[in-house]
């Protein structure tokens, strides 16, 4: 299957999930299972509380998460001390999560863990610098349900997106929800001599204007924007919100006269909350959203199985959602790909 | 009194606690819990274990305590008689190992200031390979056994997680026995490990007093401080004394601190001077090098002699309390009650006291001060207070605030024999740019 080899190019991956129960669990086994370790080590963590045995919302049963000889694992200790595999502890680090510390070990004999690794995109961005004292070529970290922050561009450079019946059990509903994301994902990166300034700037909404000078609105975020009563792009060449973008936000810019000529910019695409009914107003109106940064997305699983029972079509669903997005999709449990 | 109790004093303590870099949070709370040193000899000897560390470069040490870990609950369970588990096992060794390497560094560096109890048996105990690195798990040495049904593991996991139902059978078997096995050893590595307990507990806390000697070390050269000479008798004397915090605060705004000097005895000392004088800052830096002193930090002065106290009262006048229901007045007034009361017990006391009845009618309050230092003729530990009122008695010594000096404040601080104080309070308030009709007019009253 050509996405592993696709992967190898990077130095992290994360993979998120769109809702609960879509595979992407058993995506990330696929991925543990099939890369050549004798060319890259690897770690694997977490964002919080992942790979129960069960899953704590709807009570079906959650593969647990299968390493390989070799691997470096970070989980909690809790989690650490259930573990059904051999392994070598080989530091207890200072990040903290609701299980206890979180302890680095390297895999002695194959098998099962639960991987719970650290709570906060911040803590994950340390991990990630931390554990390449261990030679560690490729980090993967399993992303929590409906969290997409792992996949922050500041955190891993790639990503896998998993989907599947239990988001939607319509094919074209679940078609047209993923390709939304896939097309957030997908928003091109900010060409322009302000792109610098703006990686700097930690919080507020901020304008760029016509001349290059920067502009504080003066407000916390994008949640504030009410207490706007000006056109705030007026000038401006550049809207920037460090925080969230809301569909408050975006219906504001998209009411302006000036919405042709201004740029909508966020930090990179998990900081967008916005509906896709506000999105394609915008963007019929003339808006245009770019990033600060990009992940690369590598390809999309689905789980055709949602967790209620009702089965889709595997072939039509991939095929569907492959001529939407452009991208390769795969039913990784139905089809056993070999490389 | 603690550490953690002392922060509580008003006198920017605070600031060189949060200075320090301390690099374990034994250490951290080590230093929160010790007690107040009183006794000269304790102070220097203390002094002369914290030089051994000054003198030389402790870098290498200081990098290696940045992994100290607290791990005084995993021993604690070893004491129990628990059988500990990997990762406390992995803490044991870690320790172990670290302390044997900071152990070869002190050697090197000639530093006995400190002594790390030999721990040699442990690491054999818990490095059967003699890998020498600071990872942890059951190794196969360990048992025979273990090292069987682990090669029957990994064949039976050749194919990852994909498995016939007999074969699962087979691999769960193999991982109850090996849980069984792993469980022996460990409980045996735990027999072991609790015939060196005590070494292991003095390990600990010989590393956070060492982590905490390193910290003030370099806190010491990172801050210019000076250390003390504890006095025999009951004098004090400080030469470019100063206040870390307000000296940093100041340099923030590029200025400059202007160091005073000051000596005192068993005598009441009176400090007079003009309003922002730096009166009040005295006051706080003598609490704050006294603590310093007794807790055994550098000190901040260019250097120093100290009479160790058994305890240090700061009267900064914000006794108020509206939850009392006590006046700003009856609070200071209760405040200094207190400080008489200990004086005449006999208690060994720094007290310093900052103007003393300011809230009330200067008549009043001059003779409440008055009557504060005929009370208080002598002490064995020392009594000084700021005020702004004219005090005529006899027995005391008396420094003034040399004042403003063509436009500008001069802190220095001059001894003087006469009590009149300083008439610049409307100088003052007039450099501070207030309105001008009301200066104008306070001059007129002031001249009729």
């Amino acid at each position: 299957m050509p996405f592993i080899n696709e992967i190898l190019n990077y130095d992290s991956l994360s993979i998120v999930g769109m809702e609960k129960n879509v595979g992407k669990t058993e995506c990330l086994n696929y991925i543990l299972r099939k890369l050549p370790l004798q060319e890259k080590s690897v770690a694997v963590t977490s964002i919080g509380i992942d790979g129960e045995n069960k899953d704590q919302v709807t009570s079906t049963k959650k593969p647990e998460i299968y390493l390989r000889e070799g691997m470096y694992l970070s989980t909690a200790e809790a989690h650490y001390r259930e573990r059904r595999l051999v392994s070598e502890l080989v530091e207890i680090t200072n990040e903290r999560s609701s299980l206890g510390r979180i302890v680095t070990a390297k895999v002695i004999v194959g098998g099962k863990a639960l991987i719970s690794g650290p709570s906060s995109g911040v803590s994950l961005r340390r991990w990630v610098e931390g554990i390449k004292k261990y030679g560690i070529d490729l980090t993967i970290i399993d992303g929590a349900i409906s969290r997409l922050s792992s996949a922050s561009p500041a955190i891993s450079k790639a990503m896998i997106l998993s989907t599947g019946a239990a988001l939607s059990s319509n094919i074209n509903t679940l078609v047209q929800k993923t390709k939304f994301v896939v097309e957030m994902i997908g928003l091109d990166k900010l060409e322009d001599a302000s792109r610098d300034t703006l990686c700097d700037i930690e919080s507020g909404v901020w304008g760029v204007d016509n001349e290059g000078n920067l502009v504080d609105f003066k407000i916390t975020s994008a949640l504030a924007i009410n207490t706007i009563k000006v056109d705030i792009t007026k000038g401006m060449k550049i809207i920037y919100t460090v925080g969230a973008l809301t569909d408050k936000l975006l219906n504001l810019i998209a009411e302006s006269k000036n919405i042709k000529n201004v740029t909508l910019v966020v930090k990179d695409f998990t900081k967008i909350f916005v509906s896709e009914t506000a999105y394609r107003t915008f963007c019929s109106r003339g808006g245009n959203i770019r990033v600060l940064q990009k992940s690369k997305l590598i390809a999309v699983c689905v789980n055709p199985t949602a967790p209620n029972g009702y089965v889709l079509d595997s072939d039509t669903l991939c095929r569907k959602l492959r001529e939407a997005i452009k991208l390769p999709v795969y039913d990784i449990v139905k089809n056993e790909y070999d490389i | 009194m603690t550490f953690k109790s002392a922060l509580e004093i008003d006198c920017g303590l605070r600031y060189m606690y949060d200075s320090l870099c301390i690099m374990s949070s034994c250490g951290r709370k080590m230093l929160l819990e010790s007690d107040m040193m009183t006794t000269k000899s304790d102070i220097d000897a203390y002094y002369h274990r914290l030089n051994d560390i000054y003198s030389k470069n402790c870098s290498q040490i200081a990098h290696k305590l940045m992994t100290l870990k607290d791990i005084h609950n995993t021993l604690s369970r070893l004491g129990d008689g628990t059988t500990l588990d990997d990762i406390e096992l992995f803490e044991v060794k870690h320790l172990a190992i670290l302390s044997s390497q900071i152990r070869a560094l002190l050697i090197e560096l000639n530093i006995n200031a400190v002594e790390l109890p030999e721990l040699i048996k442990v690491i054999e105990i818990l490095d059967p390979d003699r890998l020498n690195i600071p990872s942890f798990y059951v190794y196969d040495s360990y048992s025979d056994e273990l090292r069987e049904v682990r090669k029957q593991m990994k064949a039976l996991q050749a194919h990852g997680d994909e498995l016939t139902e007999e074969k699962r059978q087979e691999l769960s078997a193999l991982l109850q026995r090996h849980a069984d096995l792993e469980l022996e050893v460990r409980e045996c590595l735990s027999q072991q490990l609790q015939a060196y307990l005590t070494q292991l507990i003095d390990t600990l806390n010989s590393l956070s007093y060492l982590d905490i000697l390193v910290a003030k070390a370099e806190q010491i050269k990172e801050m210019n401080l000076c250390f003390p000479h504890i006095a025999e008798d009951t004098h004090t004397l400080y030469n470019n004394m100063y206040h870390p915090a307000v000296k940093a605060h100041l340099a923030q705004q590029g200025k400059e601190f202007m160091p005073v000097d000051i000596a005192f005895g068993n005598e009441p000392v009176t400090i007079i001077g003009a309003n922002m004088g730096g009166k009040s800052v005295v006051l706080k830096s003598l609490a704050l090098n006294q603590l310093l002193a007794q807790y055994g930090f550098g000190v901040a002065a260019q250097e120093c002699s100290i009479n160790p106290v058994e305890e240090i009262a700061l009267c900064i006048g914000d006794e108020q309390s509206i939850v009392k229901g006590v006046s700003s007045f009856a609070g200071e007034i209760l405040a200094i009650d207190t400080v008489i009361k200990k004086i005449k017990a006999g208690k060994k006391l720094l007290a310093l006291i900052d103007e003393p009845a300011r809230t009330t009618n200067p008549v009043e309050g001059t003779a409440l001060v008055e009557g504060l230092l005929e009370v208080i003729e002598s002490t064995n530990g020392a009594f000084i207070l700021t005020t702004h009122y004219n005090i005529v008695n006899k027995s005391v010594k008396r420094y003034r605030v040399k004042g403003l000096r063509d436009g500008k404040m001069d802190y220095t601080l001059e001894v003087t024999h006469c009590g009149d104080v300083p008439h610049e309070a409307i100088a003052i308030a007039e450099s501070l740019g207030v309105d001008t009709q009301w200066i104008d007019y306070t001059k007129k009253n002031l001249n009729n």
